[in-house]
């Protein structure tokens, strides 16, 4: 048996020697545009690497705000299935059932072909207040304009935040050895928007409100300049993402709330406490216990769910190493690129999810 | 004479009752129900108008064909009826010998036949697929009539079981012998179908290889599957199927080499086989150590050990988690549109780029959706049941 995979290894290898396994051919030029880019700024000119670089923000973006929606959403599904309310629980559980039976993919492209890009023109935009507009080449909300200082200031306001833990964290063991209530929570949010607004005030006031407009050029053709400007590509995977994976997440909150005794509910409820104080004090703290460890595989499916969005030309990861492929071959060190940048954020989720995980669990005790 | 009439009235009372302590228990409860219906009773309006007025269902019967078959070629359909019929009896005969039909699955599944025969089937496929219906049928009640006995019953179990296992070989022998369909024309939702079969059918043995092969105490063997399962459970399914579309063929020996489709069909095992081989290896963490101990002790061998006394109790616990394997394979089969092969979706896609069609993304969408939804869901309630007759929850 052993000696049957060492000479199946030493097959795989010798095949793979006659391939080009170099990684030189990233610092080459893309020779490609990518029309949807955030904080990057990829020209055709710039290197293979710099566009695989968009790609990797472009699925970082999606994975982030989805995950953070998807459990929202799931949250509130989750509980609203356990509703003693006939109709939500009925509602919640038909949404469920509908949504995690159907395959993802023909989600995404229902949201996208069906619904986004049926929208009006841009011609005939929906429009409120001139500030919101929706159309089927985007939509666009008020956000902020971020000019040169921004970054200086997003250090400082990180070092604000360690800053404001830190002082949450001598609060409270003076708290603990003092036993007078001295507001740790309340103190160290103070601090924190206090030094974010000195520094804000510092760096020269940075990000400025940003409302989009609708403009029309000298041969009359309209778009849609500044603010937060969401593209139909990227809608429709985030939603389908945040839709599908809310389905499951709904399950194991549902789950896991059942899995607590219905004991610790009663009490809290006979203890006088009233329904949001028992679902954030007794209830969702030891029903996340049982949840993460379901949760972390749910997010690690969103994070490689989020390669679906290669079905409508989302310049992600995926799609972005198959048009380089396309372009100049080199398939195996680039999928082994994507291989390893997909671990390197599967790892990453883990790691988090098992450091929140050991700290639910021991606080507990 | 007068019992309706005393009837009736509690059952009112019951009405009201069950209206009180539901949807209106306390001022927050009944503003949120006031307010679901509302929102309800609109999206229920839209979706019958849409439905029933707006839609235009021509995209989909008219494309029927792309959408089941793609471009499978015209005359040999005849070759996918007898895996068809051979499929739905052994369905039913492993329904009847197994378990029962409730009169809700009764209603489901005739449900199903007459929304088929009405809407997809007609003609000359009308009543081959009637006659698959009444087969099935005839054989379920064959079955229930004659599986009292417990010889009988366990004769029947063998047979079905045998079965299935001639089958998926068998039915490519059908499609592909004596001049019939390469893989390279298969298509729509046929196409789906038979990956999520064959993906399932391989990557069990697979999988049970892999978990077994990774609680090996030989190193190489430990460590050579456990670096196939982790870098296969690594990486996201699309980027395998790109990966077998551009970098398999550099590495399969000739005789694999044929068609893209086997690549990608060999992939899918590869990746479906590693995620069975995690959820076999917790399976057999289940087994008490002393099972082992004992059949050791009374002198089996390490074969006889694994195979009949710690895989069964293995396989047995995992089953809800198997079943789920399977309803997500059979899903991501539709990421084979991506590398744009003619599955359903991909047939669903074309049949909404025709020129006449354009705008009728939702209909030709919603109706595959359907399809994959009453697989899955299928799937779902068929292993809650496999759960209750084992006893696993209850354990």
């Amino acid at each position: 048996m052993s000696v049957l995979i060492v000479l199946f290894v030493f097959y795989l290898i010798d095949r793979a020697l006659d391939l080009d396994l170099g990684f030189g051919f990233l610092s080459g030029p893309g020779g490609f545009a990518i029309a949807q880019q955030w904080v990057t700024d990829y020209q055709s000119s710039d290197t293979r690497w710099d566009a695989y670089l968009v790609g990797i923000v472009n699925t970082v973006r999606l994975i982030l705000i989805g995950i953070v929606f998807a459990m929202v959403l799931g949250t509130l599904m989750g509980l609203a299935r356990l509703s003693s309310n006939w109709l939500v629980s009925t509602i919640a559980s038909v949404y469920v059932e509908t949504i995690r039976n159907i395959p993802l993919l023909i989600q995404i492209i229902f949201l996208y072909t069906a619904v986004l890009l049926q929208l009006p023109r841009i011609s005939d935009t929906y429009s409120a207040f001139d500030i919101f507009y929706l159309n089927n080449r985007s939509l666009a909300l008020p956000f902020f304009d971020a000019d040169g200082s921004a970054g200086i200031w997003f250090l400082l306001v990180a070092l604000s935040a360690v800053a404001a833990w830190a002082v949450s964290r001598s609060l409270k063991r003076r708290e603990e050895s003092s036993g007078s209530n001295l507001h740790p929570m309340a103190m160290s949010f103070a601090v924190f928007i206090l030094l974010a607004a000195i520094t804000f005030v510092i760096t020269g006031s940075p990000l400025n409100p940003d409302a989009p407009s609708l403009m029309t050029t000298g041969v009359g053709v309209q778009n849609i300049q500044g603010g937060l400007q969401v593209t139909p590509e990227f809608a429709a995977v985030l939603l389908g993402l945040v839709i599908y994976t809310s389905s499951f997440i709904a399950e194991i909150i549902r789950g896991s709330i059942q899995a607590l005794p219905g004991g610790q509910n009663e009490a809290a409820a006979a203890l006088g406490l009233n329904f949001y104080q028992r679902m954030t004090l007794i209830v969702l703290p030891q029903a996340m216990r049982i949840a993460i460890p379901p949760l972390t595989n749910q997010f690690l499916n969103l994070t490689k769910n989020s390669s679906l969005a290669v079905a409508i030309a989302y310049p992600e990861m995926v799609l972005i190493g198959s048009t380089i492929i396309n372009g100049v071959g080199h398939a195996v060190p680039m999928f082994i690129l994507i291989w390893a940048t997909y671990l390197a954020m599967s790892l990453l989720i883990s790691i988090v999810m098992n450091t929140l995980n050991n700290r639910v669990q021991l606080a507990g005790r | 004479m007068n019992a309706p009439s005393q009837l009736q009235q509690p059952q009112m009372y019951r009405v009201k009752d069950w209206m009180r302590t539901h949807l209106f228990n306390g001022t927050g409860n009944t503003i949120l129900t006031v307010l679901v219906v509302l929102i309800a009773g609109f999206v229920l309006f839209t979706v019958i108008r849409f439905v029933f007025i707006d839609a235009e269902w021509s995209v989909v019967s008219v494309n029927k064909r792309l959408i089941f078959l793609g471009r499978y070629p015209k005359g040999e359909e005849w070759r996918l009826w007898p895996p068809l019929w051979a499929a739905l009896g052994l369905i039913a005969a492993a329904w009847g010998t197994w378990s029962s039909l409730s009169r809700r699955d009764i209603l489901w599944l005739l449900l199903a036949a007459v929304f088929i025969l009405v809407f997809v089937a007609h003609g000359t496929e009308g009543l081959l697929f009637g006659g698959a219906v009444v087969l099935a049928a005839v054989l379920y009640a064959g079955v229930r009539l004659s599986g009292t006995d417990p010889t009988m019953r366990s004769r029947l179990r063998l047979a079905i079981i045998i079965g299935w296992i001639i089958l998926l070989p068998g039915t490519i022998v059908i499609i592909t012998a004596f001049d019939g369909v390469q893989p390279a024309l298969w298509g729509g939702l046929m196409l789906n179908i038979l990956l999520a079969t064959f993906g399932i059918g391989f990557a069990l043995p697979l999988g049970i290889a892999l978990a077994l092969a990774r609680s090996s105490s030989l190193p190489v063997v430990k460590w050579f599957s456990t670096a196939i399962i982790e870098i296969t459970r690594g990486g996201p399914l699309v980027a395998w199927l790109f990966i077998a579309r551009f970098v398999l063929p550099a590495f399969l020996p000739d005789i694999l080499n044929t068609d893209v489709i086997v690549n990608a069909l060999i992939i899918v095992i590869l990746f479906t086989g590693a995620y069975i081989a995690e959820i076999v290896r917790g399976g057999l963490q289940s087994v008490p150590p002393g099972q082992r101990e004992a059949a050791d002790a009374l002198g089996l061998s390490g074969f006889n050990v694994t195979v009949f006394i710690i895989l069964p109790q293995a396989l047995k616990a995992v089953i809800p988690a198997l079943v789920s394997q399977m309803i997500s394979l059979w899903k991501d089969t539709t990421l084979f549109s991506i590398l744009s092969f003619t599955d359903a979706l991909g047939g669903a896609k074309a049949a909404f780029s025709q020129a006449q069609f354009v705008g009728r993304q939702k209909e030709a969408l919603i109706f595959i959706g359907l399809i994959f939804w009453a697989g899955s869901f299928g799937m779902s309630r068929i292993s809650r049941r496999i759960e209750k007759y084992l006893g696993v929850g209850s354990r």
